[in-house]
This record gives structure tokens, C-alpha cells and sequence, in this order.
């Protein structure tokens, strides 16, 4: 095994590792600080804020002899033997040399700039910066220039990394960022008439180390020390990348990517990253309801289990309608709820909303035409619990012929998915028990209305395009009281106590082969459900 | 010394000199004739390298060596870029050479191709030599006609084309892996290293990038020999193992104070002195000299007491200059202030940097602007020592940045800051005698706009 | 996604002939963007935005990679035609020893323009350049492709009255 040595630190890395020295460092718990080197893009060792010593141990004599000058940690690969040494005096000397260089034309805007608490800038100054500030004071310009609909520049806050023009030339393969002049004189720039526009352009503000560039939605929003980050898993559709849900006091204020090398590597595309909006629609549903006559009365939440279960057990014929954007686990639950109280009921996988093709961007990352995070859960609950796959198409088909006495529907769609006519189909059966997050025309026929969860809310799992399974837990509390989907189904098979997401992967695990995988605890990078099905 | 039989300016004042016609009459392409049917390319390779030929473009790489470094049997494409970029402020022999004599640069172009195994070669030439490009590309029509260019070169499996392409006015195009990116279309900002040019250069195939003067020099080794090379010159010191020499003639640049500015031949080691006295005339109007850049603005500044430096590869470093560079002597005479040469020096880096590298834009940037501030009077003694600690950072030899304009940057300040520190003292004083002693910011903030 | 700026195109053909003779010296388009934008600005006197959308077009690039690769050098004008002569005078070290820079203020003052100005009636352009290569006659100007050497006030005034 290769050994590296860091500040006198041994780390051992395998031998098909292609590391340099910052991602070495990472391991020996050192952060080496940096600006343009990122391990999603080209390298460029240009911000020079990496700069370590570095050398070889002998392996014979162990003797240690060191190269004389700097250099960049980015570009410098970790081979056994290397030694890396990044807080000597020469180093913190460079450092701090580059932090001064980098604040002498930099507005010092930290008041009124987003990225304040998450700047590059600022954490590395204090790390590592001069202690007085020695430069001239020359008048500060803070122009701002919009790139596109989506970024917005403060041209003068730049420090010149170009980690977004290579993002905009290596990973979306659009170019639409470009330098302009030379030197000191250098800005980033768009062509006239050629805006920042593709589907991916929110990451450059995720790659901006300053305050640059700033995210039109998120533009003086929230500041971020307020903010609390929650790892969850988008849902916008089924490449299921991982994000992060940023919000303080159950607001949602952002979403982020998280690194997941399997599936979104560092990236998100626009659609997901600012389609959260409909979490904190007014136009959604928090009351629960209970036709009478030709209206509705409210019932309380702690009414509904007791309510809803004797609904059911009168019922006679029952179905269950799961949304593909429920989690496994609530999939799982109500599926077992429904089959226990008529083992002969009829489980379907609910709409799945498909928008165009599937689509490619640059060098390979992936926006689906699936736009549900959980079909491939959903649908092997339905098809395992149920008597084979039924699709909501077949469903309503077999709502007219067959009899069916009462019907739970989940939902939690972003945009409309019925219509009249459908709302017609169902209204045929009896009891229609409709768990939703905004109204439809099925909504407003239904038995029961119950609110549903937004993705935000939710406990659980999903199964992306590729059969790998991400857990996470949720980041907001539902509005006005709403009881989510997982607590209700939880209640309402008597488990104890609080509803335990991970409790009810551990059966699904068990009991469901598909779901073997899943029966040790789910790394943050989900865990690939394939690998257990190519024995079977 | 002024006795030196030129070789590479023989020609330059005979008649036609620039034309094939003149060339040939005067024995050109003899050399290429026999390389091309009795050589083969590691022939070549290995006396380009046994003559000790040393890169004439600043850098002062051993070419032969150079050459090696390319990949064994390497599928192809092989570039080869010929710098004409000529930008050191004080230089200006590539500009003679080409206007002059471009088929001497030519054979040594064609030889050189046929020992790297390089089957394009691209003439990069700085848009402000007109003259130069114009001879340069009749030349090699000429050359196409003849037969020396093209395919099957007489007679040979050796093929080769030749173009031109003109740069655009930025001096960091010479720099070898900036002129490959302006090459490829791209703004000139420098690679990093490694990898080097000889594994992945143009277009990401193997690349050399060589100098004119050494093309030039090629051709004479290749028709006078290793031997006759080796004459000329400082030969390598035997006690030190990493001396590689400083062989060869070499063209030497001379302006400024001087009588006689003009480009002058003489072996590689002539004096500073010698240039000035034996070639150059001796000072203007009499007078007294001050100081002298020995090799292009970058290499920095020597005192008129240290004028015995020899120029060749070892001399100005032994006198604190960054090296021999293009060999291009700059006089200063007792009028001349050094103040202003400084100011002058930085402007010129501050313009040029190609603002990649933090170290070097910031660096370069606040250089010029603290020599603004002095020239205005508003100069502070301690911006001196800011200024030393500026030029002692930045860098490709503290490793702080990505290309060596930062070090060209840096050793005119160290230098003359060093050198000549009672001058800037009293003119900052003198200027600034009220605020000279300040060592917090100048305050000069005057408007802050947010738009 | 791409937006015509002028439905005019700039480029003419013998322009676009032109450029593409330079395609087969290299592997790649991208490299022939110095030439293209040369053989414009040699006819045009500048290079328009307008004309930069339509070489990116011809090489198969984004226009922003053009604009990046033409405003690096800071030698070719965009919004209008520079001076029918364009002349730099070098500010060098050579030349500026044997006053070079007073000589670019007095042509500066004489033609009332600034360093990268054109003169009202379009004929001269004055520009700074760093070091033109001919030190031994400095201080020393380069106007189109002539070489001005030795330059004194006087022979300033000389050239300044052979534009007019």
C-alpha cells in the first residue's frame, strides 16, 4: 500500500488512487486551502493559495529530501513516498502573500455580500491572512452584472479562479462564461445576446469560493449562519441526485448539491435545485377533512387513525394508489396496512409524471424524463405486496370493472395530475380516502382529504433510475400541523412511539429481496440495490 | 573581441541576403542536403546536443537535451513551434535574423524538424515585425518552391510544412507554453508543468518551442561542426558538474546611452564593458554610466561597477540578475534616474502579466501602483521594503507562480531597489517630504460605489 | 441557444474564403481564431461583436470563447474602426531612455487625442506600445507596417502632417 506522508502524518492510500496532495491531506484531517482547484474540473493551479512543500522519503534510508521551492498541492500527486509538508513557515509565508494579493482590489462588501459565512475569502483571511492590511485603500467599486436569468455577477469580488467559465466549457459544455482583457484588468464575462442559460448554470454559484457570484433566487434571501443543512435527495425526477435542504425555522431557503460519485458526482441541474418553491405554496392543503353533504367538515388529527381504520374494515373491497414519490417505507406501510385489512386488495403504483425524453448535458450528466424520485421503490412494493404490478392506468381501468369499496390515494405532486375525468373514475368508488398536498379535481371529491408531506418533510428512502437507494431524514416540519405520511401509516399498524424510518427499512430489507441491500445502515451515497439481484 | 568573425550576421549586408538566391549562392541548404540523404534524426539530435547549444530565447535550456525529451517512437503528430514572439524590451536580434537572413533561420528550422521527427512546424510571429513576417513567409514560398519544404524534401521520407501565424501584441506569448495556447486560439495564459511541451504540447501532441537565434545556430553546427562550436565561447567549468557551458556566438543587443546601438556578434562571455566599449562606442556624449540591464529588462540590473560581468549563462547571476536572457544590453548613463526605470519596468510587467496567478497579477499590479505613487510624491520609505518583499515572493523559482514573467517582474525591483536604495530614498524624501515616513495605507479612499 | 445580433451579416465571402483556406494547418478550428480575427480586422479596421458571432460560427465555437481569446491581446478595437493609420509609439525602456515618452505626448497634444484615441476626421489612431523590437533606433514608432526610427519632435510633426 502506497504511504503518503503529510505533516509527518502516514496515510496509506490503495494503489489504483489518483490522489494530489489537498485530497491526501483531507485524509490526514489537513484542510489545505485553495481557490480554483476543484476535483470535478480541470486542474489549473492558478490561485496558487495551495502552495505546500513538498519532497520524497527514500524508501531505503528513510532520509527525507525536500524540493526547494513551492508548490501546489492540487497539482501534485500523492505517490508512495511523497512528502508533503503544509505549515512550515515558507508555506504559511505564501499563504498569506496570496491572501493579502487577493483582498487588495477586493470590495470589501462582507455586509451586504451573500456569501458571508461560507466565503473562501473570509475563513481563509482569518486561517491565514496578513494581520494588518498594508495595501493602499483605493476607491472600491462593486459593480453587479447579470449573467442570466438565474446568476448574477458582482464583477469586482472575483478572485479569478475560473472554476465557472471551466464549468461552463468541461462539465455543461455550453460556454457561455468567458475572461475578458488580461492581467489585473481581467472580469468574467457573457457575450452580448448569449446569457448564461443552461440547465445546469446554478452550480457556478455552488463552485464561486467568494461572494462573485450570487444566485438570483436565493439573492438576499437568508443569511447562512442561520441556516440549517439537511441532507435529502431531490425529487424533481428519477436520477435522484443527492442535495442538501437548507432552511431555518421550517423555511426552506435553498437546496445544494452533495457529492455523490454515483450518482449526480457534485452537481444538480436548475430544475431541481430551484423547484421547491411549491413546499411553501399558500395554495396548499393543510386542513383534514371529511365530506358531508355537499361539503366538508374538519376532523382533528388525532380523530383521523380511529376514523379512517374502522372506514376501512367496514369497507369491503379496498385499493391503495401509491405515489411514486412516496418513500419506500411509506409505500411499504400503508401497503402492508391495506393488505392486512383485506389481503386481497389492490395495490397500484400511482401516475408517474413523464416530461419529454431523457436528456445529456455536457460530459454525462443526466435530467430525466421521470419526474418522481421513487418509482422503482414504489413499483417493487406494488409489485411484491400486491398481486404483480399494476400501474395507475391499469388501475383506472379496473376501478370500472371491478368492484372496489374504498380507495386510498397518495400523491404529493409538484404540478396538476388529474383531471375531471378521472376525478369521475374515482368518485365511482365508495370511499375515496385522497392524501395529497394541493387541491385537484380529485381532491375535491374525495371522502377523506388529508394533507400530505412535501419532499422536505419526509422520512424515508427513494430508488433512482438506477436501482440505488438513498436515505434521509427530513429537514422541515410540515406546515399547520400536518401529519406526514410515515407518522400517519406508523399509527396507524399500532407501531410504538414516533415514526422510525430506518425501523421500517429494516423489515422491508427482511422481508423484500429486492431490498436486501438495504438492511445495513445507508451510507450517505445511497447504496446500489443491484448488487444483491445479479445472484438472484 | 570586436575582431569575431560574424557567422550568424555573415550575410545580412550583402546584397538579397533575405532571398533564396542570395542564400544559396552564399553555400545555404548545403547543410540541409546533407543531413536529409546521410543523417538520421537521432544524428542530428545527438550533435545539436554533444555541441552544448544552449537555448537562446532567455531561458537557456540546453536544446539538444531538449530534443530528448521527446517520446520514443511516438505515433504523430510532433509540432515544433519556432518563438518569434521577440518581446524582452532591449531585444531585437530575432527581428535582424529574420529581415536579413530568414533562410539561415530556415535550414536550421528544417534540420531541427528533421531530428525531432516534427512534420508541422508553426512560425509564430509577433504582429509588430511586418517586415520580418513578410520576408519570412516569401522565404518559405521559396523554400516550397524549391523543394526544401513540403513533401518528400529532396527526395527524402521526410516531409514537412511550415506556417505562419501572427500573434497579437501580448509579450507573455513567448513564453513557450503561452505561445502554444495563442497558438491553439486561446487566451495565452501559461500551463502548468508538468506536463511539459515535449510530451503534450500543441494540440496535446509532443511540441518543441525553440528560439530563432537557436534555429540559426543549428544550421552553423550542423555545417561546421561540434568541434568549431565548442571554440567559441566559455567552455564548461570542470569543477561544477551542473555547468552546461556557454558555447557558441551569440548576437548581443545593445541600446540605450550608447554611441552605437546596434546588434553585435561576438562569442558568448564578452564583457559588458567590452560591448560597450569595443562595439557600442563607449557612452553618450561622454558621459559617465550608472547602470546596464544585461539581458532584456527581466534579467535586472547591474551597477556600472559590476560592468566586468561576462555575458554568458553564469556571469549575471554572479552579479544577482536573474540571468543571461536575451543577451540584450540596456545602457543607462549618469542622467538617466532609476526611479523612473523602475516605474518603467513594472508598468511594462503590470501590462503584460497575463493575470492567471494570483502572485503575479496582484503582484505586478500593486508594483506599478505603489511606483505611481512615488512618482507622484506621495512615496513612503517603507514602500521599499513592501516592494522587496513583493519581488522576493513571486515567482517560478520560490514556486509561487505558474510562469517566469513573475521573476522578470521581480528582479528589476530587487534589483534596483537593492542596487541603487540611496536613489529611491532621496527621491522619496525629496518628493514627499512630509509624508515619506508614514507606514500605515496611504488613505486615498475616496469613493466607494456600489452599482 | 443562439440570437443573431443584426440580421446584416459582416463577414463577407472573400472574408470566409479566406478563413477557411487556414482550416487544413491545423488540427483543430479553435486555432485558426488569431488568423480570423487578423483577416477581419485587416479589412475592417476592427472586429464587431457582430463579426465575432459569425467567426465562432465558422469555427464551431461559442462566441464567448472568440470575445475571451480577442480582448486578451488589447490590440483589436471592437466598436468602431480604428484611424485609417494606426501608430504605436513604444514606451519601452530603450526608447523611453532616449525620450521616447515625450515624444508620444507631443504627438498626443499635436493631434489631440489620448494613447488609443482616433483623431475626429478617422485618420490616425496614436497608440502606446510596449517594445517594438528596433531599440537601436530608438525612440522609435511603428505606423501600419513602416517603421519610424530615431524619432525627434520634429520628425513627429513630419509624420503627423503625411497622414493629414
Amino acid at each position: 500500500m502506497p504511504t503518503v506522508i503529510v505533516d509527518q502524518q502516514e496515510i496509506e492510500i490503495s494503489d489504483d488512487e489518483r490522489l494530489n496532495g489537498i485530497q491526501v491531506a483531507d485524509r490526514a484531517g489537513i484542510d489545505i486551502p485553495r481557490y480554483c482547484w476543484h476535483p470535478g474540473l480541470s486542474v489549473v493551479a492558478s490561485c496558487r493559495m495551495c502552495l505546500v512543500e513538498s519532497g520524497r522519503r527514500d524508501p531505503e534510508t528513510g532520509k527525507v529530501s525536500m524540493i526547494p521551492k513551492l508548490v501546489p498541492a492540487c497539482q501534485t500527486p500523492a505517490t508512495d513516498g511523497t512528502v508533503f509538508v503544509t505549515n512550515s513557515e515558507k508555506v504559511q509565508a505564501a499563504r498569506a502573500m496570496v491572501e493579502e494579493d487577493l483582498l487588495i482590489r477586493h470590495p470589501i462588501d462582507c455586509p451586504i455580500c451573500d456569501k458571508a459565512g461560507e466565503c473562501s475569502l473570509q475563513d481563509y483571511h482569518f486561517e491565514h491572512g496578513q494581520t494588518e492590511r498594508r495595501a493602499d485603500l483605493k476607491p472600491f467599486t462593486s459593480r453587479r452584472r447579470p449573467l442570466g436569468d438565474t446568476v448574477t455577477l458582482f464583477v469586482d469580488r472575483c478572485v479569478m479562479c475560473s472554476r465557472c467559465v471551466r464549468f461552463c466549457r468541461e462539465v455543461s459544455g455550453t460556454s457561455e462564461l468567458m475572461v475578458t482583457d488580461r492581467g489585473a484588468h481581467e472580469e468574467i464575462n457573457i457575450f452580448p445576446g448569449y446569457p448564461l442559460a443552461n440547465k445546469m448554470s446554478g452550480n457556478v454559484v455552488d463552485l464561486c469560493p467568494v461572494g462573485a457570484l450570487g444566485d438570483m433566487d436565493f439573492l438576499y434571501e437568508q443569511r447562512v449562519w442561520f441556516m440549517k443543512s439537511h441532507d435529502n435527495v431531490c425529487t424533481g425526477c428519477s436520477t435522484g441526485c443527492s442535495i442538501k435542504v437548507e432552511e431555518n425555522q421550517d423555511q426552506v431557503y435553498r437546496l445544494k448539491p452533495r457529492e455523490n460519485s454515483h450518482v449526480n458526482k457534485w452537481w444538480m441541474c436548475d430544475e431541481g435545485r430551484y423547484g421547491w418553491k411549491y413546499v411553501h405554496d399558500k395554495r396548499r392543503v393543510t386542513e383534514p377533512c371529511r365530506r358531508e353533504g355537499n361539503g366538508y367538515v374538519n376532523v382533528e388529527w388525532s380523530e383521523l387513525p380511529s376514523m379512517l381504520d374502522s372506514e376501512l374494515r367496514k369497507a369491503g373491497h379496498l385499493a391503495a394508489v401509491l405515489s411514486p414519490h412516496l418513500t419506500v417505507e411509506e409505500a411499504y406501510m400503508l401497503a402492508k396496512y391495506i393488505r392486512d385489512i383485506d389481503p386481497t386488495a389492490l395495490l397500484a403504483l400511482g401516475y408517474v409524471p413523464v416530461e419529454g425524453e431523457d436528456e445529456t448535458i455536457g460530459d454525462g450528466f443526466a435530467i430525466r424524463a421521470e419526474k418522481c424520485p421513487n418509482r422503482r421503490g414504489v413499483e417493487a412494493i406494488v409489485a411484491r405486496m400486491g398481486d404483480g404490478l399494476v400501474t395507475w392506468h391499469e388501475f383506472l381501468k379496473r376501478v370500472g370493472s371491478e368492484k372496489v369499496d374504498a380507495v386510498w390515494l397518495t400523491a404529493g405532486y409538484k404540478t396538476d395530475w388529474n383531471d375531471e375525468q378521472v376525478a369521475e373514475t374515482i368518485s365511482s368508488i365508495g370511499t375515496t380516502i385522497v392524501q395529497d398536498t394541493f387541491p385537484s379535481p380529485v381532491w375535491d371529491h374525495a371522502t377523506y382529504q388529508l394533507p400530505g408531506a412535501s419532499f422536505a418533510e419526509r422520512e424515508g428512502s427513494y430508488v433512482n433510475h438506477d436501482d440505488r437507494l438513498q436515505s434521509f431524514k427530513w429537514a422541515i416540519r410540515p406546515p399547520a400541523g400536518v401529519k406526514i405520511e410515515g407518522q400517519l401509516y406508523w399509527q396507524l399498524l399500532r407501531m410504538p412511539g414516533l415514526f422510525n424510518a430506518r425501523k421500517v427499512l429494516d423489515e422491508i430489507s427482511r422481508g423484500i429481496g429486492f431490498f436486501e441491500a438495504a438492511a445495513q445502515l445507508v451510507p450517505a451515497i445511497g447504496v446500489n440495490l443491484k448488487v444483491n439481484q445479479l445472484a438472484k | 573581441m570586436s575582431n569575431f568573425e560574424p557567422v550568424l550576421l555573415a550575410n545580412i549586408d550583402k546584397p538579397d541576403s533575405h532571398t533564396l538566391r542570395g542564400y544559396e549562392a552564399n553555400g545555404g541548404y548545403a547543410g540541409l542536403k546533407k543531413v536529409v540523404s546521410q543523417m538520421k534524426p537521432t544524428d542530428v539530435t545527438e550533435l545539436v546536443k554533444t555541441s552544448g547549444l544552449r537555448g537562446r530565447g532567455g531561458a537557456g535550456f540546453p536544446t539538444g537535451l531538449k530534443w530528448t525529451f521527446l517520446p520514443k517512437d511516438h505515433p504523430g503528430p510532433i509540432y515544433f513551434c519556432l518563438n518569434a514572439d521577440e518581446s524582452e524590451p532591449g531585444t531585437f536580434n530575432n527581428r535582424i535574423l529574420m529581415e536579413e537572413d530568414p533562410h539561415q533561420v530556415l535550414e536550421g528550422l528544417i534540420e531541427s524538424c528533421f531530428a525531432t521527427d516534427a512534420t508541422t512546424a508553426y512560425f509564430y510571429i509577433r504582429y509588430e515585425y511586418p517586415l520580418a513576417f513578410e520576408r519570412c513567409q516569401s522565404a518559405i514560398d521559396e523554400c516550397y518552391q524549391a523543394g526544401y519544404l513540403g513533401k518528400n524534401i529532396l527526395g527524402s521520407d521526410f516531409s514537412l510544412d511550415v506556417y505562419m501565424h501572427r500573434g497579437a501584441a501580448a509579450y507573455i506569448c513567448g513564453e513557450e507554453t503561452g505561445l502554444i495556447e495563442s497558438l491553439e486560439g486561446k487566451r495565452a495564459w501559461p500551463r502548468i508543468k508538468p506536463p511539459f511541451p515535449a510530451i503534450e504540447g500543441a494540440f496535446r501532441k509532443p511540441t518543441v518551442v525553440n528560439n530563432i537565434e537557436t534555429a540559426a545556430c543549428v544550421k552553423h553546427i550542423i555545417d561546421r561542426g561540434v568541434e568549431w562550436f565548442q571554440s567559441i565561447g566559455v567552455p564548461k567549468d570542470p569543477d561544477n558538474p551542473r555547468d552546461a557551458g556557454s558555447y557558441g556566438p551569440k548576437l548581443y543587443c545593445l541600446s540605450g546611452h550608447v554611441e552605437k546601438p546596434g546588434c553585435y556578434e561576438a562569442p558568448l562571455g564578452l564583457t559588458v564593458n567590452q560591448l560597450i566599449e569595443d562595439y557600442g562606442g563607449g557612452i553618450r556624449g561622454g558621459r559617465k554610466a550608472k547602470a546596464a540591464i544585461p539581458g532584456g529588462i527581466s534579467m535586472g540590473l547591474l551597477r556600472d561597477d559590476e560592468f566586468d560581468c561576462p555575458l554568458d549563462f553564469n556571469g549575471p547571476g554572479k552579479h544577482e540578475c536573474l540571468g543571461l536572457g536575451t543577451a540584450a544590453v540596456i545602457v543607462l548613463d549618469e542622467t538617466a534616474s532609476i526611479v523612473d526605470y523602475l516605474h518603467n519596468c513594472c508598468r511594462f510587467f503590470a501590462h503584460e502579466s497575463c493575470g492567471q496567478c494570483t502572485p503575479c497579477r496582484e503582484g505586478t499590479s500593486w508594483a506599478l501602483k505603489m511606483l505611481d505613487r512615488i512618482k507622484a510624491g506621495r512615496g513612503r520609505l517603507i514602500d521599499l521594503d513592501l516592494l522587496l518583499e513583493i519581488g522576493d515572493s513571486i515567482g517560478i523559482m520560490p514556486g509561487t507562480t505558474i510562469c517566469g514573467l513573475a521573476d522578470g517582474a521581480a528582479w528589476p525591483i530587487k534589483n534596483a531597489i537593492r542596487k541603487f536604495r540611496n536613489e529611491f530614498e532621496d527621491y522619496i524624501k525629496q518628493t514627499n517630504p512630509n509624508g515619506h515616513m508614514e507606514t500605515r495605507p496611504v488613505p486615498a479612499m475616496e469613493l466607494v460605489q456600489i452599482v | 441557444m443562439t440570437r443573431q445580433m443584426t440580421s446584416d451579416k459582416i463577414l463577407t465571402s472573400e472574408m470566409i474564403a479566406e478563413i477557411k483556406s487556414y482550416f487544413p494547418r491545423y488540427p483543430t478550428r479553435q486555432a485558426v481564431t488569431l488568423p480570423a480575427l487578423h483577416i477581419v480586422n485587416e479589412r475592417l479596421r476592427h472586429v464587431p461583436l457582430q463579426a465575432v458571432v459569425e467567426i465562432a460560427e465558422l469555427l464551431e465555437l461559442a462566441p464567448a470563447e472568440v470575445q475571451d481569446t480577442l480582448t486578451f491581446y488589447g490590440f483589436f478595437k471592437q466598436d468602431k474602426p480604428h484611424g485609417q493609420t494606426r501608430a504605436w509609439v513604444c514606451r519601452s525602456i530603450s526608447c523611453a531612455l532616449l525620450g521616447g515618452e515625450e515624444v508620444l505626448e507631443h504627438l498626443c497634444e499635436r493631434a489631440g487625442v489620448k494613447p488609443g484615441e482616433t483623431t475626429s476626421d478617422g485618420k490616425l489612431t496614436l497608440e502606446f506600445g510596449e517594445c517594438l523590437g528596433a531599440c537601436e533606433f530608438a525612440p522609435c514608432m511603428l505606423a501600419d507596417k513602416t517603421l519610424h526610427k530615431c524619432l525627434t519632435k520634429e520628425k513627429a510633426d513630419e509624420f503627423l502632417q503625411s497622414v493629414k
